[in-house]
């Protein structure tokens, strides 16, 4: 057992292993599998030394990579592999024991409460597999959320809301509710608002989970077409093999470790 | 279905999820407990009050097979020969009673006022009493004083009847009771009529094993020493009669009954203790019932907590429920699951309540028995006992209540599909689809409107009790909570453009334009509590205003005089006719009216005899008039010896109008009396008859007046002379007129005390209810709530979200409650308080009162929803553990 039993946001010295002390410091150098690939350069997330346990079972276990802007990376593992776990501790509702995490140079894993809410508003979109949109706003309201969160002002909310429907293809389903939607429409809403405030970073939880496979590949499309216009980085959570065709680089997760990159 | 399947769900189900959230599982047995214990209280406070004084009259009129009184005024002593010569030979024994009441004097520098203890003293002829005791083995403990009296040293078997002699022939000796004998008194001051006397204390009433325990204010004296105490030398107030016990006894009981009744005609009634008890039991019984129908509200809104409590659980355990589904467990189980863990909540709510109404008994019991004390007969009350019919009766209406409210949830929970076929996604409101009609609360409101129109339930000896105006009131409150929750959708769209400033406003108000079946419950309860409130504000406040207008025409006196010892609306203390000469005679006196009322019973019903000069009452003071006297000969002596006037109140109860004939039996014969006039008087609901005094004297044969009311000569200084009145009478309780007006308005206010205790009760308790609305709600949501996160809501947010939500339901709320609060007003002053009361009120709305309740209720509204929205921004989602 590598994994540290250590308390909330403190760092032990293991002698088995003091790369989170050392990554905590700044002083470790990625190996290779951890570095930035040469054509994503200025890394948009970084996770290094990552640890993570609930109680004394280990979740995550010494987990670093990096994600450059544009990227779009798979995290790929069984069930209880630590996806979520991890997915959740870059969107910032998690918190690791022990490690960095830094989205655009912030320290997620350091910020109080209000940065990270900051944060997240600027710079994360999240998009479920369960689709979590708001059931009582429509879905323009729904995608307007984050612009209005970020004060982006009315008339250039009304205007960017338009666009993300248009490119996403529901102008004419604007003022449905959720439920008036099918699930392949309300994960396009989803992804519209995911990305309407032009974050650096998408964490997407098995977006196609919840779809039929023609529904699924459609999504999929639309998620690599926008990352690759918007230049937005995607961590996307997926057992799909069909998801994972659509990143650039696969990350296999086993036990809460990395075991394939 | 196999119980066993049953009570496993509920051991391993209900009971340990109430085990693993303690804190919801107190607060909703202690809101339960709440409801209860308020019902409780006020029913244990009511059988305190009302057994004081039955308890008074068993012990007085207890042993007695008959009794035989005038029907007003007292009867003369040659009544007495009279009797025993009809009675003839019959083993039937005859015990002459004097009653009287006095008040225990005001001790130095106590203001004068109503309230202090009264003491009912009973004149008996001990020298009968012993004759009787020896001849039947009856306790002698007169004369053989066992115990001592605040251990002084016994009078006991040493001394015996020797002692009693001494007493006996030292003059005026009183009797007390044990319980008073603890308090060591050798001597007594009492105030009786116009006069401070000090009573030696002779020793303890006897008491047989298993008579009642004689009440603590009962004194007893000879009764020619208190016929000659209370001016009633050569007169009685009532004749008892014991027949001599054997097995022809009922026989003899029916043939004394039927010659008393028709020796006495017109002239006394026969009763039996029973019908004392009886009539005076119905005298306080719709005071009593309206009470008790005060007291449920608490307990309905805390039934509606239950109900979403229990709903909110099911929601919670939807998931669980369907896989028990799956598992095979069959609808019926679950559902007789859900209503076993709504019992357990009942039975603890209920035990717990019970408790805590015990508790909150003690302090209502003072301020229920102020009430019936000022409006109709002294009760001494302290304490109020519980007994196991009342625990079991807690206990009961905690189960029902909560059977009652767990019974749609639980039919909710048998009707969850099994988890293959369980929809993932937003759980259904709760209620059914009725609560969303608006036509249903139409009819609702129609149906209330309609009963309003019907007349009351008559309950006997004069009490009216206003059944269908409290189910008018029913059905208005029920269609109005249906009706307000279409407030939530109306004011969510006024305000919309607020969602585009303020994101959390967007939120907050999208869910309020379509109002799941929990907010508009939530609606509904406040809403039912802020009608309730506001309502009684709107009550008391007309009537304040009518009772104030009533004094300020009634009351134009200078001065007002009465006895010390009238302490309590039974109370009979009088002043002498001498001392009310020597009074009027003052040299700074203008004019004098003399007002003299006695007790009377009309029909069996009890009612007030009074008597004034009308022709001075005409001319210096101004009755309110309901229907006000056409005849001129009212105001003169010579003429009006067959007219009287009648109070609104006696309108009412006896359904007599203008010009009607009343046959008003006196010991002088019957009287007919032709109604001229209709007066209002808030004073008492008995209702009175008021005649010219000259003509009561010469028919009741008793001079002395009740009070006298003075008007001074020009520049005469009011205080003054009252204080000068004062030295020369003691005895009496003198106030001037702006002392008076504020002592009644301070009775008027006091009565009303546990009224306002009630309500505020039943708005704490609906303000909880919010509370655990929106606990609801956000638990429901949690999985939105996670989504909020993260798409970057601050906590802050969220709960500004929350306290939003709770806002605009506290506001739909109150603006529901406060158009049902005048419709309620309306209802409580026009129907209920006239139907139960007999009176005419104005109509008052207190601005003020309804401002302050609407901004407490809102703002307490949005600063618990604001904490709840606090709380709820930390739920973990689901998908996240």
């Amino acid at each position: 057992m590598r994994c540290q039993a250590s308390g909330k946001h403190s760092l032990r010295l293991v002698t088995a292993n003091s790369r989170p002390l050392l990554a905590f410091l700044g002083l470790l150098r990625f190996p290779k599998s951890e570095m930035v690939p040469a054509h994503f350069q200025s890394p948009v997330l970084s996770v290094a030394a990552v640890f993570k346990n609930y109680g004394a079972r280990c979740v995550l276990d010494d987990v670093s990579f990096v994600v450059g802007a544009g990227e779009r990376v798979a995290l790929t593992g069984p069930s209880g592999s630590g996806k979520t776990t991890l997915l959740n501790c870059l969107g910032g509702v998690d918190r690791p024991n022990a490690g960095t995490i830094s989205i655009r140079g912030a320290p997620v894993h350091a910020l109080d409460s209000m940065a990270l809410t900051r944060l997240r508003r600027m710079e994360i979109g999240t998009i479920f597999q369960f689709f979590h949109l708001l059931p009582t706003l429509t879905a323009a309201e729904n995608i307007e959320i984050p612009l209005q969160l970020i004060a982006v002002p009315a008339a250039e909310r009304a205007a960017r809301v338009a666009a993300a429907l248009q490119r996403v293809g529901l102008s004419s389903r604007a003022t449905a509710l959720p439920g008036q939607l099918s699930g392949g429409e309300q994960q396009r809403v989803a992804i519209a608002r995911a990305l309407v405030h032009r974050p650096g970073l998408v964490l997407a939880d098995e977006p196609t989970g919840n779809l039929d496979s023609a529904n699924g590949a459609n999504i999929l499309a639309l998620l690599r077409e926008l990352s690759d216009e918007t230049g937005t980085a995607l961590v996307l959570v997926t057992h799909s093999e069909e998801a994972a065709a659509i990143c650039h680089r696969r990350i296999h997760l086993r036990d809460g470790r990395i075991v394939a990159c | 279905m196999n119980g066993s399947v049953i009570s496993l769900l509920l051991q391993r189900f209900s009971l340990r999820h109430a085990r693993l959230a303690p804190r919801a599982s107190f607060l909703l047995v202690g809101i339960l407990a709440l409801g209860v214990a308020v019902f409780v209280a006020i029913r244990l406070a009511n059988r305190a009050a009302v057994s004081s004084f039955t308890h008074f009259t068993d012990t007085l009129t207890g042993q007695s097979d008959l009794i035989v009184q005038a029907p007003s005024g007292t009867l003369p002593e040659s009544v007495l020969g009279e009797i025993r010569a009809a009675l003839g030979a019959r083993p039937v024994h005859i015990v002459p009673v004097i009653e009287a009441t006095a008040a225990q004097s005001q001790a130095p520098g106590e203001a004068a006022g109503f309230g202090r203890t009264t003491f009912t003293l009973l004149g008996v002829d001990l020298l009968t009493l012993a004759n009787l005791a020896s001849q039947s083995n009856l306790d002698r403990g007169y004369f053989d004083q066992q115990q001592d009296v605040g251990g002084r040293g016994a009078r006991g078997n040493e001394a015996g009847a020797g002692d009693f002699w001494r007493a006996y022939a030292a003059g005026p000796q009183v009797w007390v009771s044990a319980a008073f004998a603890a308090a060591r008194p050798e001597t007594l001051d009492l105030v009786i009529d116009e006069r401070v006397l000090t009573l030696r204390v002779a020793g303890l009433i006897p008491t047989a094993k298993d008579a009642p325990r004689v009440p603590a204010t009962l004194l007893v004296l000879d009764l020619p020493h208190l016929q000659q105490l209370t001016g009633k030398t050569g007169r009685v107030d009532r004749v008892e009669f014991l027949v001599e016990p054997g097995p022809r006894a009922p026989e003899r009981r029916t043939e004394v009954q039927t010659l008393l009744e028709e020796l006495g005609r017109d002239r006394w009634l026969v009763t039996t203790p029973s019908e004392r008890r009886e009539s005076a039991e119905m005298m306080t019984r719709a005071f009593r019932l309206n009470l008790t129908i005060l007291s449920l509200i608490a307990l309905l809104v805390g039934l509606y907590l239950i109900f979403q409590a229990l709903d909110g659980a099911v929601v919670r355990r939807r998931t669980e429920i369907a896989i028990l589904r799956s598992l095979g467990v069959e609808e019926r189980a679950i559902q007789l699951a859900w209503l076993a863990e709504a019992a357990v909540l009942g039975l603890c709510g209920g035990a717990l309540g019970v408790g805590l109404g015990w508790i909150g008994a003690q302090g209502a019991v003072r301020a229920v028995g102020q009430t019936v004390n000022a409006l109709y007969y002294a009760t001494t009350v302290e304490a109020a006992s519980l007994e196991p019919g009342e625990l079991g009766l807690g206990l009961a209406l905690g189960l029902g209540a909560s059977l009652l409210a767990g019974w749609w949830p639980a039919r909710l929970a048998a009707r969850t599909p099994p988890a293959q076929v369980l929809p993932r996604g937003a759980p259904p409101a709760a209620g059914g689809r009725w609560q969303q009609s608006l036509a249903c609360g139409a009819v609702a409101v129609v149906l209330g409107f309609v009963l309003a129109q019907l007349p009351p339930l008559l309950l006997g000896g004069g009490g009216r009790f206003a059944l269908a105006g409290y189910a008018a009131a029913f059905f208005w409150i029920f269609g109005g909570g249906l009706m307000c929750g279409w407030l939530l959708p109306l004011i969510a769209n006024t305000a919309r453009s607020l969602g585009a400033v303020w994101v959390p406003a967007r939120i907050a108000l999208s869910h309020l334009r379509r109002p799941s079946g929990r907010h508009r419950l939530s609606v509904a309860a406040l809403h039912c509590a802020v009608g309730m409130a506001a309502g009684m504000a709107i009550l008391v406040a007309s009537f304040e205003l009518t009772v104030r207008g009533w004094i300020v025409r009634s009351l134009q006196a200078d001065l007002y005089i009465a006895s010390a010892g009238a302490q309590s609306a039974s109370t009979d203390n009088f002043i002498s006719a001498v001392a009310a000469d020597r009074i009027a005679a003052h040299p700074a006196v203008a004019a004098a009216a003399r007002f003299t009322a006695y007790p009377l019973s009309l029909d069996g019903i009890p009612t007030l005899f009074t008597g004034t000069d009308l022709a001075l009452m005409h001319a210096r003071s101004d009755l309110p008039w309901v229907t006000p006297p056409r005849d001129p000969a009212l105001w003169d002596v010579s003429g009006n010896a067959r007219l009287a006037l009648v109070s609104e109140a006696f309108s009412e109860r006896f359904g007599k109008k203008m010009g009607d004939i009343l046959r008003v039996p006196t010991p002088a014969g019957v009287q007919v009396l032709t109604i001229a006039g209709i007066f209002a008087d808030y004073g008492n609901e008995r209702g009175s008859i008021m005649v010219d005094r000259a003509h009561l004297l010469a028919w009741l044969g008793d001079d002395r007046v009740t009070n006298v009311s003075l008007w001074l000569k020009p520049g005469v200084d009011a205080d003054s002379i009252r204080s000068k009145l004062r030295v020369q009478f003691p005895g009496l309780a003198i106030f001037t007129n702006v002392k008076l007006r504020a002592e009644i308005l301070r009775i008027f206010r006091q009565t009303f005390a546990i009224t306002y205790a009630l309500e505020v009760i039943a708005v704490l308790v609906a303000v909880v209810g919010l509370a655990l609305t929106l606990t609801s709600v956000l638990l429901d949501r949690r999985e939105e709530l996670t989504t909020l996160r993260a798409l970057g809501f601050a906590r802050q947010e969220l709960a500004g979200a929350a306290a939003l939500e709770g806002g605009v339901v506290a506001v739909a709320a109150v603006a529901g409650g406060l158009v049902l609060s005048v419709a309620l007003g309306w209802l409580l002053i026009y129907v209920i308080n006239k139907q139960s009361f007999g009176w005419t009120l104005g109509f008052a709305l207190p601005w003020a009162q309804l401002l302050a309740l609407a901004l407490a209720v809102v703002s307490t509204g949005v600063g618990v929803s604001y904490a709840v929205g606090w709380w709820g921004a930390d739920l973990p989602a689901d998908r996240e553990q």
